[in-house]
């Protein structure tokens, strides 16, 4: 029967103002690039539909404002986020310095989220400030994926995207799972009484 | 509003005469852009007839019916079709109404509600009775709402702008499964490529025969073993026993006969068999290509005796291999000679009837299939030739002749059967009828012309008929076998290509509907009032443009937490429209600090700081900052304040001012406080000395201006005179005193003071125990009121009015406590209890209290 989509996430970007949150979202959902900056004075979104394992999952990527004064303002559109894509700037250190305020930030306002660290803007050696290794390193300390991209260069975007999709899908499915099994369970507990008065 | 309420403005948009019986406020139209869009929905009566309106309203729910348009109608009338389903996702919830009136065809989505079914009830009365009336109504009256009632409404609906676009959570792309099978369809060719599959399709009617021979000599000829075998019987069995018991041995006779010679250089599997009576149909396929074949299915038609029974009729066997659809038909039509007409209609019939049931999609015909072959008995025969010319032709092999008077032939060639399918060129001598067991013509005292009845015809593209031949050595039967060779070029999918392109549409739809989320352009973010004074408004414009493809509605929303979706001095309108494509808005934003709002700049609780969030449903979120300094005014300082400022408000500094603001309890009279604030004392000094016999006083209001004047007078400190007229000065007055954080008498005195306010003595306890500064100022004002009503004669005051007056102000309501809404009479009550707590300091000496201090 005709279906729109088995799954529907909720994505999240946020980092730095100027980081290249928005160009990733361009990038991804259509495929273009726009050199001129225009500041997100708000929150954005687009769609995307991707089919994995043969289910059909339907984006909606959120691109937030990420200057200082609208963080709190922003932090309430973290609710019901089923994964949140942080971004930096490699050619920036102080975007990436930052990262570990927005992750403090994703835990204030999620409960249990799947998460990337993606450094953008990974497209001019001679500016990158941000290597590669410190990057991993603190990303493995904390336990995320880390993706370079570019979005001007439209590299390593749709695999971003496509990891932390399958993250988010794999979390769903585990859960459903878990769910199955403690059902499971209840029926096996009930079985168990209805013998036991046998016995007596 | 409620249900009636909303009703009553879709009445209006109509005639008294014309009735609205039903109407549905949450409906969706399914346009065919594929766009959801929200709609009104109206049953309307006039006399007996009936039509329903669906409505675009500009604002929800419609206020006026000045909101409302009509977009569609549809009268009902005979040709009326209301159908109903449920979205599979969502039974319970949503049900979809596709209604048909004339040749337009709308859908809309509707949410379940109870009322659905009243309409619903509604709609199918007007239906019924409709029906009922032998004649078509000819809905005049409809013409006045619509006078192109006859041309394609769609198109003039188009032109309209639509309604509100549907909400966040789902995407406004409808029916999106059908454009992709649309789209995918469009670039078949892109990902997929043909193979060639050989085809061996024969047709024999065995005349109650068993298979007593070998069949080899006609299954078996070829240089290659055939991909798919398709081989039909007919008379199989002529007993009354098969006939009325639809049961043969010979079934599984012939079957395994057909299985035993077919060709052995390739191993077959059955695809299907099928049997009516007599009439058998059988498709083998080879082993290897058996993983490609799905969606078999068979279906059988008679149309023998009452043009039911299974003598006569056709038996179908259809299935799809890798991409493409085919239909094998075996067929054995009305018999005799001049009954031509007959077999047309047998052929039309097992076309009509023929259903082929799949689960989850609709029903197929014969007609839906990419390859059609059609075989079997057809039994047209030759007329107007005399059987022994046409022997005498037929054994010279000179078959054109003949075939000229075959009335398949002429059939087919006028289009009365077999519209659209090809027959390959008849090279072989006629079938039917010999002695069976022979060669010879039929010698029976009938003595009928030989006939090509057995015959086999094809449809579809990519079709070549390489052989097509009878086979006059297997005669047991009256008729000889016949067999076409077909070579069949089948679409086979590419998966990799097919991924690709799949993705492609896929995307292409996204962009789609990205591109139908409603996005604006906002010429200002960040919007700076610069300076603000008290009481002064302040007005900025933005311009919110709709750059999208879709009516957009924008609003102002709440942020987390918060009550309203601005601060109390900020008004926003609209803030709430909706807004048509390439259409602009434009938003006055206009800041006022009062009475309420002046004295928590001053005290730096609120500054002039906020940030909107300008939502468009379906879409983003822009925020929107308004920024602004607030020049602070002794109108919003506290009475300690005042008291404690020796100079103009102007030269404190700000944050000076703040902590004097915070402090403010702790306020204790020294030598450098005033006893009461020097702002005070010059307005009342003023009035005083120039206004006590002014008619009105208190009572006819000031100039804006004016009290702006002398706001600047009191914040500066001027040596000037007091600018402005004496009402002005007054009103000036009571605005400072209202524009304290706290009132007068302190909020939580409040009560006691209205349960005193019977009892002077009660009423002079309380005073006695104020806070040292409020009373000052309350003794203070009330010495002064007493000597304006000395003068009563002149200003025209009385001191009920003036302690109602001044009561309001003493004792003003905190605004903060959210107290249950009062009643007009319990305000009344309070009211006047407040004026005669003030009234017993208007007209008693209470002298005693001021040289009490």
């Amino acid at each position: 029967m005709a279906r729109e989509f088995d799954h529907l996430f909720k994505l999240l970007i946020i980092g730095d103002s100027g980081v290249g949150k928005s160009c990733l979202l361009l990038r991804f959902a259509d495929n273009t690039f726009s050199g001129s900056y225009i500041t997100t004075i708000g929150v954005d979104f687009k769609i995307r539909t991707l089919e994995i394992n043969g289910e059909r999952v339907k984006l909606q990527i959120w691109d937030t404002a990420g200057q200082e004064r609208f963080r709190t303002i922003t932090s309430t559109y973290y609710r019901g986020t089923h994964g949140v894509i942080v971004v930096y700037d490699v050619t920036n250190g102080e975007s990436f310095a930052n990262v570990k305020r927005w992750l403090h930030e994703i835990e204030q306002n999620c409960d249990v989220v799947n998460k990337v660290l993606v450094g953008n803007k990974n497209d001019c050696p001679s500016r990158k400030v941000v290597v590669t290794e410190d990057a991993q390193r603190f990303a493995n300390q904390m336990n995320i994926p880390l993706f370079e991209t570019s979005a001007k260069e439209n590299i390593n975007v749709e695999e971003m995207f496509l990891t932390i999709t399958k993250m988010v899908l794999r979390s769903k499915l585990e859960m459903k799972e878990r769910q199955n099994v403690t059902s499971k369970d209840t029926v096996h507990l009930k079985n168990n009484i209805k013998t036991k008065k046998k016995c007596c | 509003m409620n249900h009636d309420e909303i009703k009553s403005v879709v009445q209006e948009k109509f005639l008294s005469s014309e009735r609205v019986t039903a109407f549905l406020c949450d409906a969706k139209v399914l346009h065919p852009e594929w766009v959801k869009k929200d709609r009104l929905l109206a049953i309307v009566e006039y006399g007996d007839e009936k039509a329903v309106f669906c409505l675009f309203t500009s604002c929800y729910p419609p206020k006026s019916f000045t909101d409302l348009s009509i977009e569609i109608v549809l009268p009902i009338d005979k040709s009326f079709k209301c159908e109903i389903d449920n979205k599979p996702s969502d039974p319970e919830a949503i049900l979809y109404l596709n209604l048909q009136s004339r040749s337009n065809k709308y859908k809309f989505e509707i949410q379940m509600t109870p009322r659905v079914d009243t309409f619903v009830d509604d709609l199918f009365r007007g239906i019924e009775a409709v029906n009922k009336v032998p004649t078509q109504p000819d809905f005049v009256w409809l013409k006045k709402y619509s006078g192109k009632i006859n041309n394609d409404i769609l198109t003039h609906t188009m032109s309209i702008p639509g309604g509100v676009p549907h909400t966040q959570t789902s995407a406004p792309v409808a029916i999106r499964e059908s454009l992709i099978k649309h789209k995918m369809s469009d670039k078949e060719y892109e990902y997929t490529f043909t193979k060639k599959f050989s085809i061996f399709c024969g047709t024999w009617n065995v005349n109650d025969k068993s298979p007593v021979i070998p069949l080899k000599g006609w299954l078996s000829v070829d240089k290659e073993p055939p991909d798919i075998y398709a081989v039909g019987f007919q008379e199989l069995d002529l007993s009354k026993e098969t006939f009325l018991f639809d049961q043969t041995f010979r079934e599984d006779e012939w079957y395994n006969a057909v299985i035993n010679y077919v060709d052995k250089r390739a191993k077959y599997v059955k695809v299907e068999k099928v049997r009516l009576v007599g009439m058998m149909l059988i498709v083998l396929i080879k082993e290897k290509h058996y993983s490609h074949v799905r969606n078999i299915v068979c279906d059988t038609v008679g149309t023998g005796i009452m043009g039911k029974m299974g003598n006569k009729g056709g038996v179908t066997i259809r299935f799809d291999l890798h991409s493409t659809s085919l239909c094998f038909v075996n067929s054995h039509l009305a018999a005799h000679v001049e009954e031509y007409e007959r077999r047309n209609q047998d052929f039309r019939d097992i076309c009509n009837r023929t259903r082929f049931v799949q689960p989850n999609q609709l029903p197929k015909a014969i007609k839906d299939h990419d390859h059609i072959y059609w075989l079997g008995d057809l039994n047209y025969r030759i007329t107007e030739l005399d059987p022994v010319t046409v022997k005498k032709l037929v054994s010279d092999n000179n078959f054109v002749p003949v075939l000229e008077w075959d009335q398949l032939k002429q059939q087919h060639k006028n289009k009365n059967v077999f519209a659209g399918y090809n027959e390959g060129e008849i090279n072989f001598k006629p079938t039917y009828k010999y002695d069976p067991g022979t060669d010879n013509w039929d010698s029976s005292e009938k003595n009928r012309a030989p006939a090509w009845c057995d015959r086999i015809f094809w449809r579809g593209q990519n079709v070549v008929q390489l052989a097509y031949r009878s086979h006059p050595s297997l005669n047991i039967s009256d008729h000889k076998p016949v067999s076409a060779i077909f070579n069949s070029s089948i679409k086979i999918i590419d998966e990799e290509k097919y991924r690709k392109v799949y993705e492609e549409v896929i995307k292409q739809l996204d962009k789609m509907e990205n591109e139908l989320i409603p996005q604006v352009k906002v010429d200002r973010t960040e919007i700076d009032f610069g300076t603000v004074r008290y009481l002064e408004l302040q007005v900025r414009t933005i311009t919110i443009k709709n750059i999208g493809k879709l009516p957009v509605e924008f609003e102002f929303i709440k942020k987390l937490d918060e009550t309203n979706f601005c601060k109390e001095w900020l008004i926003v309108e609209p803030y709430k429209k909706c807004i048509c494509a390439e259409e602009t808005c434009e938003i006055q934003l206009k800041v006022l600090i009062n009475k309420t709002s002046a004295c928590k700049m001053n005290a730096g609780t609120d500054k002039l700081y906020d940030i909107l969030v300008l939502h468009l449903y379906g879409g983003k979120d822009i925020f929107i900052t308004i920024n602004g300094t607030y020049q602070r005014s002794c109108f919003g300082c506290s009475i300690e304040v005042l008291v404690n400022l020796n100079m103009p408000i102007k030269e404190v500094p700000v944050g000076k001012l703040i902590e004097l603001e915070n402090k403010r309890d702790q306020c204790v009279s020294n030598q450098s406080t005033y006893s009461i604030p020097k702002e005070i004392w010059f307005l009342v000094d003023h009035i005083y000395l120039h206004g006590l016999k002014e008619p009105n006083l208190f009572e006819q209001p000031g100039f804006h201006s004016e009290i702006l004047q002398i706001r600047d007078w009191l914040d500066s400190g001027s040596v000037d005179p007091i600018p402005g007229s004496i009402h002005s000065v007054a009103e000036a007055l009571l605005l400072l005193l209202e524009s304290t954080a706290d009132p007068i008498i302190p909020y939580n005195l409040q009560s006691v003071c209205l349960r005193a306010s019977a009892n002077y003595l009660q009423c002079k306890q309380i005073i006695m125990e104020l806070p040292e500064f409020r009373k000052n100022v309350f003794l203070y004002l009330c010495e002064f009121l007493q000597e304006a009503l000395q003068h009563s004669a002149e200003n025209g005051l009385d001191s009920k009015t003036l302690s109602t007056l001044f009561g309001a102000i003493f004792l003003r309501d905190n605004p903060n406590q959210t107290q249950e809404p009062q009643s007009r009479i319990n305000k009344q009550v309070i009211d006047k209890k407040k004026a005669q707590f003030v009234y017993h300091f208007l007209v008693n000496d209470h002298s005693d209290l001021i040289f009490s201090r």
